[in-house]
């Protein structure tokens, strides 16, 4: 396996780009670390892997370099902006901030420059983050391979022949490489997980209505998520509680108080009942992902967590329900641009949003109708459970000529089971936790996801660390090219 | 397998919304759109008259976790 355990804290110092989002904040708070020097070691780190990995659409050093020494100059002025001071981050290039060119992944917005900040990306710039450039995504975000006609495919950190996935594509890798302590994605079909689960990284899909979605390019607007993708889990509930609570930009993010997430990460798991899925989840996996859900069992239950099966309703309904939302609103949503400019759109995604013209208004509406009466029996059959485990997709990443749908004869069959277990989630709204759970023979991590309740992610944060400080597989990361 | 939507209907639906589809593009839409359709038909034209939109974000409030 191409992969060694990160170095002990103690010596993590002397390779700023290596430590965790918390360390590093922390160490910059308390002036162990300039922001300079982390900014550094993340753009030398960007600077070899960039060629080989394609995590960025921009790279902008000279910035972040400026902005780390402000933040170093206000730190020593005693002005500590908040609780990200000076560390150096990216995100999926779809989160407007005002006056940089917001590409979405797009030929379309190749040159577009945001009027406005997004909320999400707003509130960690008030916590004192700096921009370090914007990561790749799949055109849109609609996709979830990591393939893109127009700026070249987001290889895999742990093997560039392989699919990032998608569409958080550059965020997943770059996460995975340390080129980044962390990254936003977005998640409306499984664009956080998937990433997380091809590229053994942590990552957070939030309720809908949890966090803003305010100047973040939707695609969906009942399914969108903005959420976290970092290297643990507590990265994620940091990242997590600074971005949660009511925004009056967003009228459909929730008014209500923000739990304290990154508390919730110490918490044990003495007493947890997890539930593990009886059919559609266990069906048809490979036997690495299988594996690494057997070992997990174990791990959970031998540090104190109960876990019992659980009949879940029918998840291929609540897939086709999801897909008949994504397709009809994404399709409204570009009705304009495909209509004056189609010969910019790639092939896929093209295809895609033609996908969506053809479906009935009346079936959109009734998978809006019900989508209140099946979360009701989702919630019913968890009754007593604090979240279910399950795989985040029943293989490891394929490689990048297996899903291509311009050349590989089952690619379209390959890319409709990539999404099978992350769809029914994003139907229910419900929050889920991405977590490296192993590795399978050829290298290539494989992670499970900790599903739960409306507006639980607090539980599931418990949880997933708790994993994490039973396991190692988060502190594994690939060699540079 | 059967599917709920062919190419012929594909081609008819798309014109409403301005789209003059290729027999081969429509042939690709309905086999790429049709399983969605056939796994979700058992709830088509099952709900009931009062259910609206809305009851997701009651159902969400609700059953939330705190």
């Amino acid at each position: 396996m191409n992969a060694h355990a990160a170095t002990p804290a103690s010596a993590r110092i002397d390779d700023p780009a290596l430590l965790t989002l918390t360390q590093a904040a922390a160490a910059i708070r308390s002036g162990r670390l300039s922001s300079r020097e982390a900014t550094l070691a993340c753009l030398a780190r960007i600077e070899i892997a960039q060629p080989r990995l394609n995590a960025f659409i921009s790279i902008e050093a000279e910035a972040a370099l400026k902005a780390a020494d402000a933040a170093d100059a206000a730190l020593a002025r005693g002005d500590v902006k908040g609780p990200l001071h000076g560390v150096p981050l990216a995100h999926k290039d779809m989160y407007y901030d005002a006056g940089h060119v917001v590409t979405c992944g797009s030929k379309v917005r190749r040159d577009w420059v945001a009027p406005l900040t997004a909320t999400a990306l707003q509130r960690l710039k008030d916590a004192g983050t700096v921009r370090l450039g914007a990561l790749h995504m799949v055109e849109f975000a609609f996709g979830p391979t990591g393939h893109n006609p127009h700026y070249g495919p987001a290889r895999n950190a742990w093997n560039p022949d392989h699919v990032t996935g998608g569409s958080s594509s550059g965020s997943g890798t770059a996460v995975a490489a340390r080129l980044t302590y962390a990254a936003l994605g977005s998640d409306t079909g499984g664009s956080i997980r998937l990433p997380a689960h091809f590229c053994g990284i942590s990552g957070l899909k939030t309720t809908v209505g949890l966090i803003s979605r305010a100047g973040a390019m939707p695609l969906s607007q009942s399914l969108d998520t903005v959420g976290p993708m970092a290297r643990t889990v507590e990265d994620c509930a940091l990242l997590a509680g600074l971005m949660a609570g009511a925004d009056p930009a967003d009228p459909t993010c929730a008014d209500r108080p923000v739990p304290d997430y990154l508390a919730a990460t110490a918490q044990p798991l003495a007493g947890r009942v997890i539930g593990i899925p009886t059919r559609f989840y266990v069906d048809d996996l490979d036997a690495d992902v299988a594996e690494a859900l057997d070992e997990a069992i174990v791990t959970f239950a031998r540090a104190g967590a109960r876990l019992v099966p659980v009949d879940l309703p029918d998840q291929s309904r609540l897939s086709a329900a999801s897909t008949v939302i994504l397709l009809s609103e994404a399709a409204a949503f570009h009705a304009e641009g495909l209509a004056r400019r189609p010969q910019d759109y790639g092939d896929q995604v093209r295809a895609r949003i033609e996908n969506g013209f053809v479906l009935p208004a009346v079936t959109y509406l009734e998978a809006l109708r019900w989508r209140g009466p099946a979360l009701a029996a989702h919630l019913e059959a968890i009754k007593g459970l604090d979240a279910v485990l399950a795989p985040g997709a029943p293989m490891p990443a394929p490689t990048l000529a297996e899903t291509d749908l311009g050349g590989a004869p089952n690619a379209e069959a390959m890319i409709q089971r990539l999404t099978r277990f992350t769809r029914p989630v994003n139907y229910l709204g419900l929050p889920a936790v991405s977590i490296p759970a192993g590795f399978t023979k050829t290298g290539l991590p494989v992670g499970l996801q900790l599903m739960g309740k409306p507006f639980d992610e607090a539980t599931l944060l418990a949880l997933g660390a708790a994993f994490q400080r039973e396991t190692d597989f988060h502190t594994k990361m690939p060699e540079l090219p | 397998m059967t599917s709920s939507l062919t190419a012929e209907a594909v081609i008819v639906t798309a014109r409403t919304a301005g789209l003059d589809l290729t027999p081969e593009t429509a042939l690709r839409i309905a086999t790429a759109v049709a399983p969605a359709l056939d796994a979700f038909a058992p709830v088509s034209g099952t709900l009931p008259l009062d259910l609206e939109p809305a009851t997701f974000l009651r159902v969400q409030r609700q059953g939330d976790g705190e």
